[in-house]
């Protein structure tokens, strides 16, 4: 693996001064996110467009939704941060496997720090696996009850919000594959393997609370 | 890092207050404007706030001192790839993918099994063969 070469006894400067910089990965992440950002506010902006047009129809339209359950996966998808953010800081104690049984989070021994990143990352896998799960049964559930992408202008941006949001959480979830496939693949889980799953953090936060906001719209405010 | 930090704070706070002057010229009517200039607001602090956050936890850098030297700024800067055929064929397969969106699914399916073997090539570079860590 390259790296910029390290230059010890470069003229006037200590033995080993290796300055501790931002973190290249993870900031050109924040950048990229916030520009994710604006692509979610172009899709905000298209619902309040169209249903300032068709308040009717949204009247008519809205009544379809299940609130329970997708409130249910709401509170599944906002719990899979939580997850994640304790694989996060498994990465950053550079602890990629469970260090006692794996099918427990917490022993006597170790506390909650069993588990290693790889073990949080499966079940936040999992839980956003379930919420994908839980979008595709809703939709099949709205298309049988007539609501389709070409139904109407409330059938447009239904499905145009929350399947660009649906198909980030799949992005995400091949994602969190490809880092628990590093954790085995990596002789030794360094620097590089936690900034990957650092940045996927980032990622899955953001996706996450995009969610929160389509969800209020949707959902709440209707 | 205060310079960056403080550019991209500052553009946030002026967006805010913008946003809601233009709500009130539009009498909220408008559902378009306002809502654009806020999330560029969330955009620019979302930046800012990150770089913020960071420079609490890293030494000043030399950037940051106006007396600094070029030489101070050596060390590690992260991994890198010195060289790399991957980005090339997951871009084809990527412009594969979504031709096919455009053009034809048959299309489209061929180019998801090129993508995945693309990625994956991509991902484990390093972590097979002579450079495995």
């Amino acid at each position: 693996m390259a790296t910029a070469s390290i230059v010890d006894n470069a003229p006037g400067s200590p033995i080993h001064a290796t300055v501790n910089r931002p973190n290249m990965v993870q900031v050109g992440t924040i950048v990229w996110l916030a520009s994710e950002l604006m692509f979610f506010a172009g899709l905000f902006a298209m619902y309040f467009t169209i249903r300032a047009v068709l308040p009717d129809v949204w009247a008519e339209n809205t009544e379809l939704l299940n609130i329970p359950f997708s409130t249910a996966n709401t509170i599944n998808l906002v719990l899979s941060s939580v997850w994640c953010q304790m694989g996060v800081f498994a990465a950053e104690r550079f602890q990629p496997a469970a260090k006692g049984p794996w099918w427990t989070p917490w022993t006597r021994e170790h506390g909650l720090k069993n588990w290693g990143m790889r073990e949080w990352y499966v079940l936040t896998y999992i839980a956003g696996a379930l919420f994908v799960a839980g979008q595709v049964y809703e939709y099949a559930k709205l298309i049988s009850e007539g609501l389709t992408l070409s139904s109407s202008g409330y059938g447009s941006v239904f499905y145009m919000t929350t399947g660009f949001h649906g198909l980030h959480v799949t992005g995400g979830l091949i994602a969190f594959l490809l880092i628990i496939a590093r954790s085995y693949m990596a002789r030794r889980f360094g620097h590089a393997e936690a900034t990957s799953a650092i940045v996927t953090s980032y990622y899955w936060h953001f996706v996450d609370v995009v969610w929160i906001g389509l969800f209020l719209v949707i959902y709440v405010l209707k | 890092m205060k310079v960056e930090t403080r550019l991209f704070v500052y553009l946030g706070l002026l967006y805010i207050p913008v946003g809601t002057v233009y709500g009130f010229m539009t009498k909220w009517n408008e559902p378009l404007g306002f809502l654009a200039l806020y999330l560029t607001g969330g955009m620019s602090l979302m930046i800012g706030a990150y770089l913020a956050y960071t420079a609490k936890h890293i030494d000043a850098r030399p950037e940051d001192d106006p007396l600094g030297e070029i030489h101070q700024g050596a060390g590690e800067y992260g991994v890198f790839a010195p060289y790399s055929w991957w980005p090339m064929p997951l871009g084809l397969a990527a412009a594969c993918v979504f031709a096919g969106l455009a053009a034809g699914w048959w299309l489209f399916i061929i180019g998801v099994p090129l993508a995945a073997v693309a990625l994956i090539g991509w991902v484990f570079e390093y972590y097979r063969g002579e450079f495995a860590h």
